[in-house]
């Protein structure tokens, strides 16, 4: 069992606080995003997992182990850095036999495992190269198969694909997901692009402030967001705000908005986020939440159409609709919204 | 405008260079007042072989640039790993503290070195000499060995540090082989600072115990010979010989591409 | 392999290779620090430390005469006035050797970046700096093989006009400017190409784009850009010129006193130290005050 968990974990530099009491458990064999801005704390709650920083408070568990007092080189973690951090005076064989050597595996043995892990990399006999003589994405894969061969307890993964280009991007994404699978390792991956969470994760952990907002599963967090912020920063969100009514939320304009989310007591003031793409023209038949918004802006991207509205309140909209007619509406156009109460959810601010 | 710009600089590379030229030259000239026309001899190195002053002189310098090069090495090598990786209180001063020994002009330190020797009892002589000479030469090796570190990503003591690696292992694995180039350039460039030293050398040398440039002073102002510029020459080209191996390891004025 | 396979790997230890603890690093950076610095102690601060005391003191403590402090070394100043004009001398030279370099250091400089590029920009660059790390005192000896009476100066004039006098000019102020200009062209050429080399080149075609003529872009843009580059340079000429002795003893003769060759005289032929000490921080504050007068602009310079 190599689970991670944190407990009650907190960061502060000089005066700012970087994470602010971080409690959370990343299951055995599973593979979890930290999401979110610069600055969210991202990346010091995986320098602290690795032990690159020391937790002003809190424990770290690695396993069954307290590791909070282990140094780094002491904890058996496999790392992933965004420049790679291949040792550029060494040969890709020396650079993925590193960890080995420091476990004490020498000679056939380690050159077995070795192989066996560019393998796995898919850089077979690549061995006796430099890392100059690879391209990024190669180096890349040569990074993974150091941090996997030595067996770690947990595989940290810092932007490791940032510096790729998109295309490259996408095949180390299948990559790593296969390779993750194979082996099985607990793994915990940085990064700032919502995408690359969604793809990959069992579980994103989206952070603000340092602190966790909301943890779960890719779909839960993407249909289900509890805050603003969530709501937000994984994909775009259309904002209405209004006072709790009959189970049911007035707006300023008058309307009335329903929700399947617990609305709390009437009379207070509740945010409502819906996807963009959730919402649809109405023609004829419309669902439960329809407003009236005027078209403000056009943009053609092919396969998807998306459109910038404002209301009669001067409230910015979006809508996103899949080009299936090929029929585009104008700026000025005035149309009629409507979507479903079940993708109308209630946020925190 | 592209060829009066190359026009330019080839009349400022005549600037710098024609002096030298006319005084190499100028050594191989037979005649000791300088006289033209230019007759071509070896005379005056064969002059300067048997110029035990001289040659005695050249050697306490080469020993010295030995001694300071790898001693002033050593320990700013020690210092700019501090400087570099370290984080701690105070460290912008200690960075400050290593600007005086370049930017306050030698004379003022020359003559500050030879109060204090003096007073102290340390005296002068070779020992003296060694003491000013790497104070001077360390902070350029702070400096060449501190840009070799820009140059190494800090992460990469990290990734080894991740694998297992204590820091120390980290440093002497990583680090340091990656460092050599750095290393062997600012002994390089101690040497040639060593070599070059004049002001300094000046104020603490003994009459029984010169070195090349301190003996150069002297004999200009009592009154040259062309043997001055022969053995000139040599120390010219020694030291731009030095410089020029220096240059392959850090170009000088082009660190920039390499952080 | 699943995890439970993983946790078989030999690795020392429940938790990885080996616990060790490293010592408090401050043990170690003090440790790494220490020799560098002290040496540094001895080698430099307490010098001049010990050169402020001296200058407070009445004479050379070497004799038998009593020593008093006083100030009297620091009113050299008003007791000998000629002092005073040795130090405009010096100020002069240094201002002349300066604002020359800096002229032609800064146009070399944009013949660098703006005429040559890759592998010939580079040969330059050496070829020019290369002068700077030899030995100053040698190339100082050298001009005087040029500018002496029937130097090479007076056979290049003899070949064209074999009738003409001597032109010439050692011996003069403005043979220890073009001395000094000498050995400091290269750093001034050196810190403003450091200067502009960042400039995109884009700018300046933006500037062309514009209707910027090449005098507005030299001016207007390239100077403007290249002026830390140039106070940088400058103050680092500046400075040590004003400290100069060998220069404007060799290439000055009779008219090269300067400060510096006031101050070299007080230690090897007056022996009167403390004279020379107090001469030594008159100039040593000059120093300062120039550094931190230019402080900000030298610390960027610098990490340009």
């Amino acid at each position: 069992m190599t689970n991670v968990k944190v407990n009650s974990v907190a960061k502060t530099y000089g005066t700012t606080p970087v994470l602010a009491d971080i409690t959370t458990e990343f299951a055995d064999g599973s593979f979890t995003s930290l999401l979110g801005p610069s600055g969210s704390g991202k990346t010091t709650l995986l320098r602290i997992i690795a032990g690159f920083i020391k937790p002003d408070q809190g424990l770290v568990m690695i396993g069954n182990n307290d590791v909070t007092d282990v140094p780094v080189w002491g904890r058996n973690i496999g790392m992933m850095f965004q420049s790679y951090a291949l040792f550029p005076h060494m040969t890709i064989a020396q650079n993925v036999a590193f960890g080995l050597e420091r476990r004490g595996i020498r000679g056939a043995e380690a050159r077995r495992q070795v192989d066996r892990a560019l393998e796995m990399v898919r850089l077979p006999g690549f061995g006796d190269r430099t890392p100059k003589q690879l391209s990024g994405g190669q180096q890349q894969r040569v990074a993974l198969a150091r941090a996997i061969v030595i067996k770690p307890s947990v595989l940290l993964l810092d932007e490791p694909l940032s510096a790729l280009d998109r295309r490259l991007r996408q095949e180390m994404q299948v990559e790593l997901l296969r390779i993750q699978r194979e082996s099985g390792l607990t793994t915990i991956f940085v990064t700032h692009d919502q995408e690359e969470a969604l793809t990959l994760s069992d579980k994103v952990a989206i952070l603000d402030k340092g602190r966790i907002v909301q943890i779960g599963e890719p779909e839960t967090v993407y249909e289900k967001p509890l805050t603003r912020f969530s709501a937000e920063f994984l994909g775009d969100s259309n904002f209405l705000t209004g006072a709790v009514e009959d189970g049911a939320v007035r707006l300023a304009d008058g309307s009335l908005i329903k929700s399947t989310s617990i609305l709390p007591a009437t009379g207070s003031t509740v945010t409502l986020a819906i996807r963009p793409e959730k919402m649809a023209i109405a023609s004829g038949s419309t669902a439960e939440n329809s407003i009236k918004a005027r078209i403000t802006t056009v943009i053609y991207a092919g396969p998807v159409l998306s459109y910038h509205l404002e209301t009669a309140d001067g409230l910015p909209l979006k809508l996103f609709a899949q080009n299936r007619d090929g029929t585009v509406l104008k700026e000025g156009d005035e149309i009629s919204l409507t979507w479903s109460a079940q993708h109308t959810v209630a946020v925190a601010d | 405008m592209k060829s009066l710009g190359r026009f330019y600089l080839i009349a400022t590379l005549v600037f710098l260079y024609t002096p030298i030229l006319v005084m190499m030259a100028m050594g191989f000239n037979e005649s000791q007042l300088y006289e033209l026309p230019f007759t071509f001899s070896t005379r005056w190195y064969d002059a300067l072989w048997n110029n035990k002053i001289l040659l005695t002189a050249g050697m306490n310098s080469i020993i010295i640039a030995l001694i300071t090069s790898v001693v002033a090495t050593a320990l700013g090598t020690m210092a700019s790993v501090a400087l570099s990786r370290r984080t701690f209180r105070g460290k912008s001063l200690l960075q400050l503290m290593l600007l005086p020994p370049i930017a306050i002009p030698w004379l003022i330190t020359g003559t500050a070195m030879l109060i204090f020797f003096y007073w102290s009892g340390i005296g002068r002589g070779m020992h003296a000499l060694l003491i000013g000479h790497v104070a001077l030469a360390i902070p350029y090796v702070v400096l060449v060995v501190g840009t070799g570190f820009r140059t190494i990503r800090a992460d990469l003591e990290e990734a080894a540090m991740s694998l297992g690696s204590t820091p120390v292992h980290a440093f002497f694995s990583v680090t340091l082989p990656l460092l050599y180039p750095s290393i062997l350039g600012a002994a390089l460039f101690a040497f040639a600072v060593s070599l070059d030293q004049f002001v300094i050398s000046y104020f603490l040398a003994t009459p029984g115990y010169t070195t090349l440039p301190v003996q150069i002073y002297s004999s200009i102002r009592k009154g040259f010979t062309p043997e001055i510029n022969a053995i000139s020459t040599v120390l010219l080209l020694g030291s731009m010989t030095v410089i020029l191996i220096f240059a392959r390891f850090a170009k000088p004025g082009d660190t920039r591409d390499k952080r | 392999m699943r995890n439970d396979q993983l946790t078989l790997a030999p690795a020392r230890g429940p938790s990885g290779p080996r616990n060790g603890r490293a010592l408090p690093p401050w043990v170690s950076t003090t440790a790494l620090l220490m020799p560098t610095y002290g040496w540094l102690t001895i080698a430099v601060f307490l010098p001049l430390l010990t050169m402020f005391a001296f200058s407070f003191l009445s004479a050379t403590p070497m004799g038998k005469a009593p020593i008093v402090f006083t100030l009297k070394q620091y009113r050299a100043f008003f007791d000998q006035p000629y002092l005073v004009g040795i130090g405009i001398t010096s100020l002069l030279i240094g201002f002349w050797t300066t604002l020359i370099c800096a002229i032609l250091g800064f146009l070399a400089a944009v013949a660098l970046v703006r005429s040559t590029f890759g592998k010939t920009r580079e040969m330059l660059l050496i070829l020019i700096l290369l002068p700077f790390w030899t030995n100053g005192l040698v190339r100082v000896f050298s001009w005087t093989m040029v500018l002496r009476e029937n130097g090479f100066l007076d056979s290049l004039l003899h070949m064209v006009a074999p009738d003409a006098g001597s032109i010439g000019f050692l011996y003069t102020r403005y043979a220890i400017v073009v001395g000094l200009v000498h050995g400091y062209l290269p750093y001034m050429i050196l810190t403003c190409y450091i200067a502009l080399v960042t400039i995109d080149d884009a700018i300046i075609e933006a500037a062309a784009s514009l209707g910027a003529r090449w005098w507005t872009i030299l001016f207007k843009i390239l100077l403007p850009l290249a002026a830390p580059g140039l106070i940088s340079g400058a103050v680092l000429t500046f400075v040590p010129v004003i400290g100069s002795f060998m220069e404007p003893r060799i290439l000055g003769g009779r008219v090269g006193v300067t400060m510096g060759t006031v101050i070299e005289d007080q230690f090897t032929q007056a022996f009167n130290w403390p004279l020379g000490a107090s001469l030594s921080f008159t100039l040593l504050a000059v120093v300062l005050a120039i550094f931190a007068t230019f402080s900000g602009v030298l610390r960027r310079g610098t990490a340009a």
